[in-house]
């Protein structure tokens, strides 16, 4: 390890966003752009190495460490931070850029961690952070969604806390490197990263609460908490093969959620989830080409999916509406915007030229070359339902499809350039891959742009085109209905509604009877047969032993032998301590043997 | 397609079929579940 005067990216947005809070106007404007730009170069330059180190609690531990793989979610941080603060800069209140800042720090904080604990207070300052990106919002609706995400990621947090302590324990070491999944620590540890990846079951958190943000309260949402969940896994348990799995149910089941959703940022919520189980599976897969195809996936995804959000929060912010049954006929009135968001589809439905093109061909080459032919097929129709819901559904519904009658303004000139600054990278990058190669882990050798890659995409999404067409013209799509679609969290509301009955049924109840048992009758008894105990003894013992104290009881006038009731009571007190030191003394010399 | 937009509060949005169009979505059904069992059988 080395050490030196280096400057940690969070530092830069935590105490950036603490300055911001104090200024207005263009001077906070110009600090918000400083604070990932500045960041970003001196990341740059700064070589691979472990610095900050600290100790704690007798363990060697370390702020930063800078690597192939942290570095490119650091770098992907960092471009689309500076994308997100200009397209809110007209935001006039600085709540939103403070803790958006703190938050945007806690996942940097996170991905450049050396070890496991740091990671840990990283990873719990981004939930407090961005559970108030909610509340920002200032609705019911959003408090309740708030409550609900923050429940959820306090017990996954809850789950890797104890896993990491664990770990530390067995192991001894502290270092988060790869670990597996081999025992409980590390299932546990595995399950707090995937409360965060949104995997099935426990992804409702993610289309409960980012639809709920503000429109840029949910772009920043849509970064840091579920990509670090995937650096995380990426480093910990890279070629574990439960990952497919899950990975594979997580491209599949959204896109039936999606189709019928109304509300678009639910079915942008739902998309993402989709796009998080390409890379879950492409960690499980574990071969090289498949590391660098779920990183390279998850740094290309931070820009299309910031982009769509930041598409369909610029419709939230210009007419007040984001369900389909609302929308339509915008790209008169708002054709940038159109433009932008086509942009976002055509690369998240990976089209050649389009930077996902290149990535998710990188992952579905790699599952089949490890012989997993199954999941290949899942990939291939959460391919086509991508296309579907994201790529067609969201343009369609908001900029075409009918004549909603609403005639909004055109986006702010700084939400334009937001939105125009990540379509350049996607169209870039999806053109000149190279640049996207050189920052992934491990060389890469892949070409996506071959005869056979591209004219099979193409297939792919042109049936998929053609299946929409005919299913919307046969008027067999599904109709948009304003309604609230049943999830996994009916369970969990119907789980919590069985609780609260068996809390005021049973529980309490039950803590009734202990309360009068602990606290009336056994104290009651207790006082009843300590009043004397010599008198006590005498009842139970047979008439023959204790002659003498039985004389004396005889003779005195209340019942009570003079003197002997504060001796026993004392006696007794210290033979009862006595017997509980013993008793430890021998399990602690028996403990100390075995 | 048709929007229905009837109730004020756009409640729903339905595609209503355009006519025709049915029987073209059952050919290109039908083409390509025989495509995909011909692919599927031949390897």
């Amino acid at each position: 390890m080395s050490s030196g005067l280096l400057i940690p990216p969070f530092m830069f947005f935590m105490l950036g966003g603490i300055i911001a809070g104090f200024l207005k106007g263009s001077l906070r404007n110009a600090l918000l752009i400083a604070i990932p730009v500045l960041s970003l170069i001196n990341l740059a330059m700064i070589p691979h190495g472990v610095y900050l180190e600290y100790e704690f609690l007798g363990h060697q531990l370390a702020l930063f460490r800078v690597d192939k793989l942290s570095l490119v979610f650091g770098y992907a941080f960092h471009i689309v931070s500076i994308a997100v603060l200009v397209y809110g800069m007209h935001v006039k209140s600085n709540k939103e850029f403070i803790i958006g800042l703190i938050y945007a720090g806690g996942g940097l904080g996170a991905v450049f961690a050396y070890d496991l604990i740091t990671l840990y207070v990283f990873w719990e300052i981004m939930t407090v952070a961005s559970t108030f990106i909610i509340w920002r919002k200032d609705s019911m609706e959003a408090v309740g969604a708030g409550f609900r995400y923050f429940i959820f990621h306090l017990v996954g947090g809850l789950a890797l806390l104890i896993g990491i302590i664990l770990y530390i324990t067995a192991t001894g070491n502290v270092a988060f490197e790869h670990m597996g999944w081999t025992n409980l620590a590390t299932g546990l540890i595995m399950i707090g990263f995937g409360v965060n990846a949104a995997w099935p079951f426990v992804h409702t958190w993610l289309v409960d609460s980012y639809p709920k943000a503000s429109f840029l309260g949910t772009v920043m949402l849509s970064v840091f908490t579920t990509k670090t969940a995937i650096y995380t896994l990426a480093r910990g348990f890279a070629g574990e093969e439960t990952l497919i799995v899950i990975g594979a149910v997580m491209t599949a089941f959204p896109i039936f959620y999606a189709v019928l959703e109304n509300d678009l940022r639910k079915v942008l919520s739902y998309s993402l989830i989709n796009q998080l189980g390409f890379m879950v599976v492409g960690i499980g897969v574990g071969s090289q080409m498949a590391i660098n195809a779920a990183v390279g996936q998850a740094f290309v995804h931070i820009m299309f999916k910031s982009l769509l959000f930041m598409g369909m929060g610029a419709v939230l912010h210009q007419t007040g509406k984001i369900k389909a049954t609302e929308l339509g006929g915008l790209y008169k009135y708002m054709p940038f915007t159109t433009v932008f968001t086509i942009v976002g589809s055509m690369t998240i439905s990976a089209f050649p030229l389009f930077s996902a093109f290149v990535t998710k061909s990188m992952i579905l080459s790699s599952v089949a070359t490890e012989g997993f032919m199954v999941v290949w097929l899942v990939l291939l129709f959460a391919s086509a339902g991508v296309l579907d819901h994201s790529g067609i559904k969201i343009p369609f519904f908001a900029f075409f499809g009918h004549d909603s009658g609403l005639k909004p303004k055109e986006a702010p000139l700084n939400m334009l350039i937001g939105m125009g600054f990540l379509a350049f990278l996607n169209i870039f990058l999806g053109i000149f891959p190279g640049y996207l190669f050189q920052i992934l882990p491990y060389e890469v050798t892949y070409n996506a742009y071959t005869a056979d890659h591209t004219i099979f995409q193409l297939q792919l999404l042109l049936f998929s085109i053609l299946a929409f067409t005919l299913l919307l013209r046969s008027g067999l799509y599904p109709a948009e209905i304003r309604s609230i679609n049943l999830d996994f969290d009916f369970f969990y509301r119907k789980g919590y509604k069985v609780f609260v009955w068996l809390v005021d049924n049973i529980l309490i109840r039950f803590m009734d009877f202990g309360k009068a048992l602990f606290f009336s009758y056994i104290p009651k008894t207790l006082k009843m047969l300590t009043r004397n105990p010599v008198g006590l003894l005498l009842l139970i013992v047979p008439d023959t032993r204790f002659k003498g104290l039985r004389e004396k009881m005889a003779k005195s006038e209340d019942g009570y032998v003079d003197g002997l009731v504060e001796y026993w009571s004392i006696g007794l007190s210290a033979f009862v301590i006595c017997f509980f030191l013993l008793f430890y003394l021998l399990f602690f010399l028996v403990n100390k043997l075995i | 397609m048709a929007a229905n937009h009837k109730d004020k509060d756009f409640t729903e949005l339905k595609h209503d079929a355009v006519p025709g169009y049915k029987p073209v979505f059952g050919v290109v059904l039908a083409a390509a579940v025989l495509y995909l069992a011909y692919i599927f059988l031949s390897h």
